[in-house]
């Protein structure tokens, strides 16, 4: 595990960490941290996630809000010591299967967690299932990990894109438009997704889109898609960018001064507190979002200022309270087993039978397919009152559950 | 077959040592540096700088999958399709490039691998788009009789290191060939080569296809090594990795791309779980290599070697 | 008539960025015969650059000449190590060098700003819009449009009209016979890279403004450079002019009319103009034998 993560205090003894300890790295509060007499085995976690490549940002935040649970927790789950290993898949499907496989031969860790990216949860899905390994997928959406790809010991402590879409859509048909407006979206899995669960949900409803644009992935120029909806003037805009194409979007949306114009509605991560806000800035104001998670959650308050703390101020988006939340279920359920997770199934079964409250709200878990059931907030971007804009809660969908497998 | 020996050794080595996670490791480095051998075929006796030679190796591991899960795992099924498809690609991609060199050739190569890649990640139905291929089958061997199941470690291991040799010595041989000799002759004196009455362009075309089939050798049992295949397998970053392999080992040393596999690959994976700043490194080691040994660690090797006494009877064709 | 003035005017303002992101690289190629992929670095420092100028609330119109400095500081650097070393070397070491060095910067960056992606503050004189036949065009656009055009020019004015130019121009033709004149042709060099890193800084100080800042925009914006210049033919300015020009047309069209397969369109269109004019579009006609 690295010791130079900014701010947030790396409680965990591992290899690594002693290896590392003794180069130079006295950068962050190690010094003063206890060492730990183990008693008994520790238990090891593994988590993966992405430290290069396009989800940097994204998987440092998750790293960041799983150290801080275990912070929390005095680094300690069901009377056993928690050692935390941490891996890079750099964003890429196929390293992650790669360090999938260490940290199960050689680290030989008793829970995997973590992945930002679908294309790397849906690689390392047979992997895991094959080893029988508990596994929480802490922020990959992909519908497939709740429908056909869904495993009995591979947990979804985060939503679908259904989830949002859906809700998206409910929103936009009770308080927008009963019909029309327009989608606008990345093409590639998770704009398909997010945008063909949004107008599905929409058309159940009664409604329909009038139309359904689209661009390649790494867009740097919305202009000829901004003066077609300018031209258009539609009702509202249902739309998802992901990271910096998600930032240009929004930017150039005020750019072409069409956010007063047009109601900007999209599944959360377009307007993620952490990653797409703080560079967009105003241009996400007024912007609706449907999202697990929300910095204004009654459940999150503790958590945003722990957060905020241990990283300079920041407030939290999904992947730092995906690293959190995941951290909280795996310690509900190792604290209900006591710490004996060689049996799988009474672990399986002390997940499903209590609920547990995370930053995300209550969350169940679904026994078909192990995918949590969520309360569902509807976020509107507002100043708050150090004038930021700030994911405001305006209404919650709750128990918000993936049709699944037979969907 | 003296020379061959430290080869063999270093083959048969990790199967001594390893465990399955390591062996398996082993088994992906080998894969790649097959590819990057076929690579070095266009670098270092071409004098052709690809960056579409990840759309010819992920190609042909496409096309394994989609086989075995169509019609199941068997090895020589899959080699079959893997090959061909790797086949046709570096056809097209010759053809595209039949009268380009230096600069346009890379850019041409690119342009032609980001083709491939587009549709890759667009097309769901044939390859899963963004997310790739899996539910793959394990490798078997049909032998009529019986069928041997090759999904283990030391199983893929060996499929691997008998991959790789053979991916060596097609070259190998195809370097000594005439054609070899041409392709070189086409690097050096292009205007002359032409005035001698050799068509450049066949002469490139064969190469690629040569490439093509090592690499497709290569790629056909990648998928069976994580039992996934993505886009990311056909991407320009792979190309650029794998030319970053060739020239750390040693352009035009057909051996080196062995070396560079082993030591890039090690890095990525090895080296990343105790820094982030494992890309700084490689980066580092990269232009360090290109500045104080250009002609890659291969021959500093062999120059101890010979220090050593070793004989080396066959002078090197390369860089 | 109003909608496809503004996607011309939209094409128009591609045009402009992917020619100033194009015009440093195609210098050092035309007037040093050397490939450089760090291109993109240089355009990635000068987008930080000027982010964190305005972020410290100092003047505006500072920024760009700001991101410049910076950026022609890193190239004379680099160019005295190890830069220099390569001048005389083959395109193909050219090649591996400047991607390896490239390979560094990133992740120097990646490490020295953070991960996350940075917007430009934009200052309140360049905010808004004007209203063109009743729909919307950026202010900030029209300013990257005139920017580019006043420096397309001057960098016209330096090399074809000045001696700095000149020199420059006549280093690339002989060599020898320049330093038989007593010109120290090293030292000309030196200019080159430096001018030709400060223009990829302003290209970022002005298309971060459109583009923003984070890891990896260093690949893609040398990407799209590579097939503006080669597009255009090497060795020659006017040609990456014009062929950012036909690209920034091409992809913007595209975009309009085929929106999910406006990547697939412009690199067929790249390849198709590379299949029938290997050479680039504007090459100049090479001597054969």
């Amino acid at each position: 595990m690295k010791l130079d993560t900014i701010g947030v205090t790396p409680f965990t003894i591992s290899r690594r960490g002693i290896l590392a300890g003794g180069s130079a790295l006295a950068l962050a509060s190690a010094i003063g941290a206890p060492r730990i007499a183990r008693a008994a085995e520790p238990l090891r976690i593994g988590l993966v996630t992405s430290l290069s490549g396009t989800f940097t940002s994204l998987g440092e935040s998750m790293r960041a809000g799983l150290q801080l649970l275990l912070a929390e927790a005095g680094n300690e789950m069901g009377g056993r010591a928690v050692e935390l290993i941490v891996e890079d898949d750099q964003g890429k499907p196929d390293e992650g299967v790669r360090k999938v496989r260490k940290l199960l031969s050689q680290d030989k860790v008793d829970i995997i967690c973590g992945v930002i990216s679908a294309a790397v949860a849906l690689a390392i899905r047979d992997v895991v299932t094959e080893a029988q390994v508990p596994t929480f997928i802490s922020n990959a959406s992909a519908n497939a990990l709740a429908r056909e790809a869904a495993s009995p010991l591979v947990f979804r402590p985060t939503k679908t894109s259904w989830m949002l879409g859906s809700t998206g859509a409910r929103w936009v048909h009770d308080r927008i438009a009963k019909s029309g407006g327009m989608t606008l979206g990345a093409d590639y899995a998770a704009g398909r997704e997010y945008i063909g669960d949004f107008v599905s949900t929409f058309q159940e409803l009664g409604g329909s889109v009038d139309e359904q644009l689209w661009t390649p992935l790494g867009t740097t120029d919305f202009a000829p898609l901004l003066t077609n909806v300018a031209a258009a003037g539609p009702e509202f805009v249902y739309a998802f960018f992901p990271g910096a194409d998600g930032v240009r979007f929004l930017q150039q949306m005020r750019d072409f001064q069409l956010t007063d114009r047009v109601k900007l509605i999209g599944p959360g991560a377009l307007f993620d507190q952490e990653d797409v806000i703080p560079a967009a800035g105003d241009a996400a104001l007024g912007g609706v979002n449907t999202f697990q998670q929300s910095p204004d959650a009654p459940n999150a308050r503790a958590f945003v200022e722990a957060y905020g703390r241990a990283r300079g101020g920041r407030l939290p988006g999904e992947a730092s309270t995906a690293g959190y939340v995941t951290g909280q279920v795996i310690k509900a359920a190792v604290d209900a087993v006591a710490g004996d997770v060689a049996d799988k199934e009474r672990f399986k079964r002390a997940i499903l039978d209590q609920p547990v409250e995370t930053a995300m709200g209550r969350m169940a878990f679904d026994p078909r397919n192990n995918q949590a059931i969520l309360d569902i907030f509807v976020n509107e971007v507002k100043k708050d009152a150090e004038g930021r804009p700030f994911n405001t809660v305006v209404h919650i969908y709750e128990g918000v559950r993936d049709p699944g497998p037979q969907a | 077959m003296i020379r061959q020996l430290p080869l063999l050794i270093l083959l048969a080595l990790p199967l001594l040592l390893g465990d399955g996670y390591h062996l398996r490791f082993a088994a992906e480095v080998l894969i790649m540096a097959t590819a990057v051998i076929s690579l070095d075929l266009l670098i270092g006796y071409g004098g052709l700088v690809s960056l579409g030679h990840a759309a010819i190796f992920g190609t042909a591991a496409y096309a394994a999958a989609l086989t075995a899960i169509r019609f199941g795992a068997n090895l020589p099924l899959v080699l079959a399709a893997g090959v061909i498809a790797a086949t046709v690609i570096a056809g097209l991609m010759a053809l595209l490039a039949r009268r380009s060199s230096g600069l346009f050739f890379l850019i041409l190569t690119l342009v032609g691998g980001q083709i491939v890649w587009e549709v890759a990640f667009h097309w769901r139905d044939l390859t899963g788009a963004a997310d790739g291929l899996r539910g793959i089958p394990p490798l078997t061997l049909d032998l009529g009789i019986t069928s041997l199941p090759l999904a283990s470690s030391p199983a893929l291991y060996l499929v691997a290191a008998i991959i790789c040799l053979a991916g060596l010595s097609l070259a190998r041989s195809f370097v000594d060939a005439p054609i070899g000799r041409a392709l070189v002759g086409t690097r050096e004196q292009p205007l002359r080569m032409e005035a001698l009455g050799y068509d450049i362009g066949r002469i490139r075309l064969r190469t690629m296809l040569a490439a093509g089939v090592i690499a497709g050798l290569a790629g056909s049992i990648y998928p069976f090594v994580n039992q996934y295949v993505g886009p990311n397998a056909v991407h320009w970053t792979l190309s650029a990795a794998m030319i970053i392999m060739a020239v750390l080992g040693g352009v035009g040393t057909l051996y080196g791309g062995l070396i560079g596999a082993v030591v890039y690959m090690t890095i990525q994976t090895y080296l990343s779980s105790y820094t982030d700043r494992w890309q700084l490194i490689i980066g580092a080691i990269f232009v360090g290599t290109v500045i104080l040994m250009p002609h890659g660690i291969m021959p500093v090797i062999g120059s101890l070697a010979r220090r050593l006494g070793w004989r080396n009877p066959e002078a090197d064709h390369g860089a | 008539m109003a909608y496809y003035l503004i996607q011309a005017l939209n094409a128009v303002s591609l045009s402009v960025l992917l020619m100033l992101l194009a015009l440093g690289l195609s210098l050092m190629l035309s007037l040093m015969n050397f490939i450089n992929l760090a291109h993109g670095s240089f355009y990635l420092l000068g987008s930080y650059v000027a982010i964190f100028w305005l972020a410290a609330g100092l003047p505006w119109y500072l920024a760009l000449p700001a991101a410049f400095l910076a950026a022609a500081l890193a190239g004379l650097i680099l160019d005295r190590y190890p830069l220099g070393l390569f001048y005389q070397r083959t395109h193909l070491m050219q090649v591996l060098l400047t991607y390896g060095l490239s390979v560094m910067f990133a992740d120097l960056m990646r490490w020295g700003f953070g991960a996350e992606i940075m917007s430009l503050p934009m200052p309140d004189a360049l905010r808004g819009v004007v209203f063109i036949l009743g729909l919307p065009f950026p202010l900030y656009r029209l300013y990257v449009i005139g920017v580019g055009i006043v420096l397309a020019f001057g960098l016209w004015y330096l090399v074809e009209r000045t001696l700095w130019g000149a020199a420059m121009r006549a280093c690339v033709s002989d060599r020898r016979m320049v330093e038989t004149l007593g010109i120290d042709t090293r030292r000309i060099f030196t200019v080159a890279m430096v001018v030709a890193g400060g223009l990829g800084g302003l290209a970022g100080a002005l298309g971060g403004g459109l583009l923003s800042a984070y890891p990896g925009l260093d690949e893609e914006v040398l990407l799209l450079a590579l097939l503006v210049v080669v597009v255009g033919g090497l060795g020659n300015m006017t040609g990456t002019v014009l062929s950012a020009i036909l690209t920034g047309f091409i992809t913007t069209f595209a975009r309009i009319f085929l929106p999910e397969f406006a990547n697939v369109i412009s690199l067929g269109a790249v390849a198709a103009i590379l299949l029938i004019r290997p050479d680039g579009l504007f090459a100049h006609k090479a001597r054969r034998v």
